[in-house]
């Protein structure tokens, strides 16, 4: 008899390790203020002083009124977005879809660490919260997986928020546009991606959708405005797609070897972008031509360049941080930890480049100019 | 041959002979259940792969490709299954065998001699001791696959996707390009979250408690009437309680199409059990196990 209870014990106990081989589902999200870096690494946001790499405050969600049930945990995967009266706008990609701002001026509660006070809160959208959302003007648009855009009033002083707009991307009778990246604007219009093989531009004096071009593959990533002032965006068909604004004509700018995942960036007449079979490239928005051919620096590659003077540095999966030069030499800038992995875009602010880590001890290290660790961060 | 002037030879019992089949079946059993787990990513890659086939085949519909990919490994693991309702029903069977109550009393303060004796009963009877477990065993694999295989497959954050791309490029069988993302909605619900139905204000996981309830109508209903004096009746009941609650437990926290399989497979081994006519309905009933 007691043979058997071990038995159980013992598959019970096999069972939920192995249940746990999931591992995570989503990286960490990365942004500054400029002397403040906000990162929301799995179940909470950190709030870390750029000058003393202090943590100056932490903040987990707030507990639900009624817990029975509602035990699906709080995932922060977004990068925290910091409005113009100061707020930090963090939204929990768990399934009760809650969107807070914090005021990081105010604590409600010190525990381990100051937590901020709630602001306000909004509680409106069905879909997981994925990508930060764009204040315009006293307006947030905050796009969610559900395929809608909710536009909410930051000055309207209330603590439970009503979207005052809510546009919708997705298309009648078919699938919800699963909205994962952040919209821009060129003033008029704003751009926007879906997961669902899209690009869409609303207009922002009507809230209406003023076209839509349906792709080949997904859109995981935003569009830029380059230089030449046409929108890019790359897809999971392994292509960059041009867009003309006014009117979304669109034609293929180049074939990649692997499936674009982030955000291309604009430098002037040059954007940079990665795909996930580890390329680098560098395209001349003006000619229309690449700049140099390809570059590989170790491994795939979801995050987006970061140009840093006059060098473009890119976080690989093997937690390498690269540094390629304006002729497209590639050099080993920093090597995280073994077995740790780079998602995440990479920011930079007060002389340091930031970057998150995933299966690391430390889930921030900044880096100086040389790449050389300045200070790391790891929740504490 | 035996020699009964050697004393040696008199005093040393005779040891059971091995069935050099049914070891070979263990050993066969054990070596897969060894290679998944060394190459348990290998395992996902196969079943997220079979998965997303069996959604293109059916239209895009996630939650009718997680039914049929149940009623496959039911399907496949039907003979399995077959052998460990045998195997339990054998030993059901010789808790109230008469011999094996008399070795039982016999040898109560000799448990070597008890050990042999009962396998010397095993082997005349063809009992594999192992025969209960070892099928079920060998299941664990494909159970404990499936809950990061239904997770990468529906995709619903970035690392997932970029999971299931792995995952479908393993065997490059399938455009994975056109293929994401993936419809992982059923029946209204998003298959890739825990699922939650409001109900006046409170979120009520619906299905997470239909999965609790058909794994304890499953346990029940598959339970041999129960011995009063056999000890594993005992363990049988009480894993009739917990293995409900414990289901539970997990659908509320994992992906709802892990649920989906839960229930889907809860009501095929129900099916199993009534077709081979080993479905005691008395058990539902109030009172029912005392027949």
């Amino acid at each position: 008899m007691q043979k058997k209870k071990l038995i159980i014990l013992f598959v019970l106990l096999f069972a939920l390790v192995l249940s746990g081989c999931t591992g995570a589902v989503a990286w960490p999200g990365l942004s500054t203020s400029g002397d403040v870096a906000y990162l929301a690494h799995t179940s909470t946001v950190y709030a870390v002083d750029l000058k003393t790499h202090n943590l100056l405050w932490s903040f987990s969600g707030e507990k639900a009124g009624f817990t029975l049930f509602n035990t699906n945990p709080d995932m922060f995967i977004v990068p925290p977005v910091t409005t113009t009266d100061g707020l930090v706008v963090i939204a929990n990609a768990n399934n009760r879809h809650m969107m807070y701002a914090v005021d990081p001026k105010n604590f409600s509660a010190i525990d381990k660490a100051p937590t901020p006070a709630v602001r306000w809160k909004f509680n409106q959208a069905k879909g997981l919260w994925i990508a930060p959302p764009l204040e315009i003007d006293g307006l947030l648009f905050a796009p969610n997986s559900d395929g809608k855009i909710y536009v909410l009033d930051l000055n309207d002083g209330m603590p439970e928020k009503q979207a005052v707009r809510t546009i919708e991307v997705s298309q009648p009778g078919k699938n919800e546009s699963r909205l994962w990246a952040q919209p821009i604007t060129d003033g008029e219009r704003l751009f926007i991606t879906s997961l669902d093989k899209a690009v869409v531009a609303v207009d922002l004096s009507t809230y209406e959708v003023l076209w839509r071009v349906d792709l080949n593959g997904a859109v995981p990533g935003g569009v830029a405005l380059g230089g030449d002032g046409a929108l890019y965006a790359g897809s999971l068909a392994k292509k960059l797609e041009r867009f003309d604004p006014l009117t979304g004509a669109h034609q293929t700018a180049l074939e990649t070897k692997g499936w674009i995942w982030g955000t291309p960036v604009a430098d002037g007449d040059n954007l940079y972008f990665a795909d996930v079979d580890g390329y680098v490239y560098s395209y001349n928005t003006a000619e229309q031509r690449l700049n140099w051919e390809p570059v590989r620096p170790d491994a795939s590659i979801t995050a987006s360049p970061l140009v840093v003077g006059d060098q473009i540095l890119i976080a690989t999966e093997s937690g390498g941080i690269y540094s390629i030069s304006a002729d497209g030499k590639v050099s080993l800038w920093f090597q995280g930890k073994e077995k740790s992995k780079a998602y995440t875009t990479p920011v930079f602010a007060e002389d340091l480049t930031l970057v998150a880590y995933l299966d690391s001890d430390y889930y921030l290290v900044a880096l100086d100019q040389n790449g050389k660790a300045v200070w790391t961060f790891s929740g504490k | 041959m035996k020699n009964p002037s050697n004393p040696t030879q008199a005093q040393r019992p005779e040891l059971p002979q091995v069935n050099p089949r049914e070891t070979l079946k263990t050993l066969a059993v054990i070596a897969v259940l060894v290679l998944a787990f060394m190459n348990f990513s290998s395992v996902i890659d196969l079943l997220v792969n079979i998965l997303i086939l069996i959604y293109q085949f059916v239209g895009h519909n996630f939650g009718i490709a997680i039914i049929l990919l149940t009623a496959l490994i039911r399907l496949a693991t039907w003979p399995l299954n077959a052998q460990q309702m045998k195997g339990a029903k054998a030993m059901q069977d010789l808790q109230t065998d008469k011999e094996w109550m008399a070795i039982q009393k016999k040898y109560a303060k000799d448990r070597e001699k008890l050990a042999q004796e009962q396998m010397r009963i095993y082997r005349e009877r063809g009992i594999n001791v192992f025969g209960s477990c070892l099928p079920m065993l060998i299941q664990f694999p494909i159970l404990f696959a499936l809950i990061p295989a239904i997770t990468y497959a529906i995709g619903s954050y970035p690392l997932s996707i970029l999971k299931l791309s792995k995952s479908l490029a393993a065997f490059g069988l399938q455009d994975v390009a056109a293929l994401i993302p993936l419809n992982s909605k059923f029946l209204g619900i998003d298959m890739g979250l825990p699922e939650r139905t409001l109900i006046f204000g409170v979120s009520v996981p619906i299905l997470a408690l239909i999965v609790g309830l058909t794994t304890f109508i499953q346990t029940k209903l598959t339970m041999p009437p129960a011995n009063p004096n056999d000890q594993s009746a005992a363990t049988g009941k009480m894993m009739g309680y917990y293995m409900p609650i414990m289901l539970f437990m997990f659908s509320i926290n994992y992906a709802s199409g892990l649920s989906v399989y839960f229930v889907i497979s809860n009501v095929l081994s129900i099916v199993q059990y009534a077709m081979m006519g080993k479905v005691n309905w008395r058990n539902l009933l109030p009172g029912g196990k005392k027949t």
